[in-house]
């Protein structure tokens, strides 16, 4: 009996030590400086961050812009008073992040010719790494590569609410506490930029 | 019209996210290298503690300060009616003084005189 009763409560032991931390718990114990928590808050977040810059921003210096982003994340999380916004902060973090990055590029420090080669290059390098790891048919590599090419065609506004909203699936609302702006403009952008991505799907040969 | 409409506009929506670039991999060792440039911060809690008992005990501390300068003084209590006079008489002085109304007599009894307007003479010119 006695052993069936220690048994038990060591059994909930290891179930509350294997109890799996809520996002605001973790908040907490980073804000305290817990270099544990954070590095789970990042197993957590990381693939939402990585996706969203790659969308974004392409795949070049991208392990250095999901780095800087949760960087800032430590940096700052000891003044986020309210863990229940932290998705939105992050993605928050991660459109400033992108935006420099693009602002970097547009100031010509890295010449766009090499940048579209290095894209094709990468473009490449990705096709050839996915046909080692799954072989996914070609067909569907094909639409991945002009969804990618889609987005590159819009401007970074509609870009950003494109794949917040129909990549992400991030609510309308909170796209538009994400990047400060009006619900209505949100939904403007949205229109517009889905309009432009079909009309250049369009040209490339499929329909809707 | 508006099904038609929204049918499109939910095929693409369906096109994209089954298309959508999926990012490559990260580099093995990015999670460590995240960490390791994480800089060391000081202890929340015990900075939440300082900051947290920084203004109350400010103003404990001033209210002590007010209360024992106040304590510490003794008051000044006039025993002859003679020193009140000069008191009052004293303090009306500096008023004045501080404002810079000119000096002024410190005798009492200059309070008492009489104030005197000097005729001038005019000034006449003699045409002579």
């Amino acid at each position: 009996m006695g052993k069936t009763l220690a048994g038990e409560r060591a059994s909930t032991v290891d179930a509350e030590s294997e109890r799996v931390l809520s996002d605001q718990e973790l908040i907490v114990l980073c804000q305290q400086g817990d270099r544990d928590s954070f590095r789970l808050l990042y197993q957590r977040y990381q693939q939402r961050v990585r996706s969203t810059l790659y969308k974004l921003c392409g795949s070049s210096l991208l392990d250095d812009l999901v780095q800087e982003v949760f960087f800032k994340v430590w940096k700052g999380l000891p003044k986020l008073k309210t863990s229940k916004y932290f998705s939105t902060w992050l993605y928050r973090i991660s459109w400033n992040v992108a935006t420099d990055r693009r602002r970097k590029l547009a100031r010509g420090q890295e010449k766009t010719s090499l940048n579209e080669k290095s894209w094709e290059k990468e473009q490449l390098n990705y096709t050839k790494l996915s046909d080692d790891r799954d072989t996914p048919d070609l067909m569907h590599l094909h639409y991945q590569d002009l969804v990618q090419r889609g987005l590159e065609h819009l401007n970074f506004d509609h870009r950003v609410v494109l794949v917040l909203h129909d990549l992400e699936d991030l609510p309308q609302k909170q796209i538009a506490e994400i990047l400060n702006i009006p619900v209505g403009t949100v939904k403007s952008r949205l229109f517009h930029a889905r309009n432009l991505l079909k009309k250049f799907l369009e040209q490339q040969g499929l329909s809707f | 019209m508006s099904n038609l409409h929204d049918d499109n506009r939910n095929n693409l929506v369906s096109f994209l996210r089954q298309n959508q670039p999926i990012p490559p991999k990260a580099h093995p060792g990015l999670e460590q290298q995240i960490m390791d440039s994480l800089e060391p911060r000081a202890n929340y809690s015990r900075r939440c503690f300082k900051t947290g008992w920084t203004i109350p005990g400010a103003i404990a501390t001033g209210f002590l300060f007010t209360s024992v300068s106040f304590g510490v003084r003794t008051p000044r209590v006039a025993l002859e009616p003679k020193d009140l006079e000069n008191f009052i008489v004293k303090n009306w002085q500096n008023t004045l003084s501080d404002n810079g109304y000119g000096t002024i007599e410190e005798t009492e009894a200059y309070w008492l005189l009489p104030t005197v307007v000097e005729s001038k003479p005019a000034l006449s010119i003699s045409a002579q």
